[in-house]
């Protein structure tokens, strides 16, 4: 294994001082000639329920694995309650995994499943026997212990699977999609369920997801990947409110975030967002941000708003109404561009009409260049929120 | 008529019609009577022509050497004559080849089957240096015909002055390849993850193969125990070759020395068929439920 100095040097420091549960220092995993995680830095508290969140291939799989020791990392080093955790054996790393497929030994039963892992570790047969009644009770599949795997519900099995990781009380837990292909009304019990569960148990998670709204419900940090890249670490609010870049932008949200590819013009004190399909002022918080400046513009569907024609203002054609029941999804055609627009009044717009779409200064994002976030200034947090910009006092920062 | 009660009975049923219907396989019974009385005459047929040679090596065995070729054939021994079996069984060594049998059979299945599902796990599951180039290695030995190494073979076991023992006969037939690429195709369909939960759960890589994976590879093992134990029990160019006693002949071999140049005594021979098919077919009867599969279910999510 190669590792940077850098790396080396940071992860000593982190070794002797840190208090993270699992922590990984630059680590890259590459695959032949294919790179699945680049320099992946990341610390998880003790207790912390740490989501890793990203579409297939992102490389959210693979980072549990180097955690597990499943897979070895090309570079990096990985620290397991403070501990180099590189050279040892997966058995050795204290972390206990429960699989997207679960995994449950078909040839066992639910008894054995469950305390095979401290059957392997040389517990006494009283005491294993001990901790599978206090797991099964505390999954309710005490009634379940003499069944095999095959003779289970599937929220029975996951249950089997997480008791067999919870049974040994290690560092953390890893969890690989494991309520993926569960149907959607067991998927949302089950989620709070574990919820409930990592509550009771307090220990470190390391969950992953392709499903925001487990990751946003369930998380109390989220990290967002894309092709072996962290994109952003952060609470849910954080991701959904300020995210890092447009790839988090849309892929957190649902609908995703509006985005119109456009450029700021004006003056300092009167910047605007000129695009061909939206043209708005923007407020003085983003005075600082370069005029002429290639920028994409992007806005929550649920923060336009549907009003009279004024400054702030575009004019669309509703092209579909979808009613969801407690919300309306509407399509609105911009030129060329479709804006979705998320309201809670139902009959706001119908096919067809001709609307007008207020887009709030003080709700949208802008993204530079290379579609990173840009931060609104300070000033703008000191002032009331308004429907319009503020442009009585224009400053240069 | 059965296709009239059929229909008459469906329509009682609150089953609903339409695609459910359209789905489900169709029972037998809905076939017309003269397509059923067809399939069962060919299913005779086949059925016959398979029983046939059996029945034909039976009644041989049960006649007088002077019956077997007198015209019109006689079918059915009666009064059935056992002085085959008794001069098979009292004044040949019979009963020592079929222990002889035995014992390589026994010996080259089991060590067949621990050391091909272990080289199949590591071909399968394990990473290590020129895996597929030895793999591909392996299986290529399959192509090369046994007679052009029969000659080369038998100078290396008369070297290691094993010819006439168990070991010129449980030996070479452990290094055919076919039982590792059976394990390999076996192994490989199982899913990592039950590896990877064994090996975070504590199991040592010996461990998982042999806790997990043997355990669900069960089918196959049973497969190429039968398959193996078959073809030593019917084996025969090179314990010709490799042993020279009566003492150490099996029964393929052992029956052989019992035809003379001018003459075959087809009773005798039939008789240590029937007995010979004996012990394979009580293992065969004893194994076949392991034939049916199905050992993962509920491993894995649906």
């Amino acid at each position: 294994m190669t590792t940077t100095e850098g790396a080396r040097a940071s992860g000593t420091a982190a070794a002797v001082a840190t208090p993270f549960a699992i922590e990984l220092v630059a680590v890259t995993k590459r695959y032949g000639s294919v790179t699945a995680l680049s320099s992946i830095d990341l610390e998880i508290e003790p207790g912390e329920f740490v989501v890793l969140l990203g579409p297939s291939g992102c490389g959210k799989s693979t980072i549990l694995k180097v955690i597990a020791g499943l897979e070895d990392a090309t570079e990096g080093e990985i620290y397991i309650n403070g501990e180099l955790a590189n050279y040892r054996r997966p058995k050795e790393r204290d972390v206990a995994m429960v699989f997207q497929n679960y995994a449950l030994y078909p040839h066992m039963t639910v008894e054995t499943n469950l305390g095979f892992p401290l059957k392997m570790r040389g517990s006494r047969k009283e005491d294993v026997a001990r901790e599978v009644a206090s797991v099964a009770s505390l999954l309710e599949l005490t009634d379940q212990l003499k069944k095999l795997p095959e003779q289970l519900s599937g929220g029975q099995r996951q249950r089997v699977a997480l008791g067999r990781a919870i049974i040994r009380r290690p560092v953390a837990f890893l969890m690989d999609e494991p309520l993926s292909n569960l149907d959607a009304l067991l998927r949302v019990q089950m989620r709070s369920e574990l919820l409930k569960i990592h509550r009771r148990v307090g220990r470190t998670t390391v969950y992953v997801t392709h499903d925001q709204v487990e990751a946003m419900t369930m998380a109390d940090r989220i990290v967002v990947l894309r092709t072996g890249l962290v994109q952003q670490v952060g609470t849910t609010s954080d991701v959904y409110s300020k995210p890092a870049n447009t790839f988090v932008a849309t892929f957190v949200g649902s609908p995703q975030m509006n985005l119109f590819a456009g450029r700021i013009e004006g003056a300092v004190d009167a910047r605007k967002f000129v695009s061909p399909a939206v043209s708005l002022p923007l407020d003085r918080s983003f005075s600082a941000h370069p005029a002429d400046a290639p920028v994409t513009l992007g806005i929550r569907p649920e923060d336009i708003e549907l009003g009279p024609a004024d400054q702030a203002t575009v004019a669309g054609t509703v092209e579909l109404v979808e009613n969801i029941g407690a919300e309306d999804f509407i399509s609105v055609s911009l030129g060329e561009l479709t804006c979705m627009v998320r309201t809670a009044v139902h009959g706001a717009a119908r096919e067809g009409e001709r609307i007008q779409l207020r887009f709030p200064p003080h709700v949208v994002h802008l993204f530079d260049e290379a579609g990173q976030r840009v931060e609104r200034q300070a000033q703008e947090s000191r002032s009331a929120p308004g429907p319009f910009p503020d442009l009585s006092e224009p400053k240069e920062v | 008529m059965a296709t009239a009660d059929t229909t008459r009975g469906r329509a009682h049923t609150d089953r609903p019609r339409g695609m459910l219907i359209r789905f489900r396989a169709r029972p037998a019974v809905e076939a017309g009577p003269v397509s059923i009385a067809v399939s069962y005459v060919i299913v005779a047929i086949i059925a016959l022509a398979c029983v046939l040679p059996f029945l034909y090596i039976l009644s041989t065995s049960l006649k007088e050497s002077q019956l077997l070729f007198q015209y019109p054939p006689k079918w059915l021994p009666i009064p059935p004559y056992f002085g085959n079996y008794e001069r098979l069984l009292f004044e040949t060594p019979f009963p020592r080849w079929v222990l002889n049998t035995l014992v390589v059979a026994t010996a080259v299945t089991a060590i067949k089957v621990v050391i091909d599902s272990m080289a199949g796990y590591a071909f399968a599951k394990m990473q290590f240096p020129f895996k597929n180039f030895l793999f591909v290695f392996v299986i290529a030995t399959l192509m090369i015909p046994f007679a052009t190494i029969l000659i080369p073979l038998y100078f290396t076991v008369r070297g290691l002055h094993l010819l006439d023992t168990y070991w010129a006969l449980i030996l070479p037939p452990l290094a055919n390849p076919i039982g590792i690429f059976m394990m390999r195709q076996f192994i490989e369909g199982l899913p990592s993850d039950l590896e990877n939960a064994a090996r975070l759960d504590g199991v040592s890589e010996f461990g998982v193969y042999l806790r997990i994976i043997v355990p669900l590879i069960k089918p196959g093992l049973v497969v190429l125990a039968v398959l193996t134990f078959l073809l030593q029990y019917t084996s025969f160019l090179w314990p010709l070759v490799a042993t020279n006693t009566d003492e150490m002949r099996l029964i393929t071999t052992g029956l052989a020395t019992q035809r003379s140049v001018w003459q075959v005594n087809y009773g005798i021979f039939s008789a240590g068929a029937v007995m010979a098919l004996i012990p394979i077919t009580v293992i065969f009867l004893l194994l076949q439920r392991y034939f049916i599969a199905g050992s993962l279910a509920g491993a894995l999510k649906q």
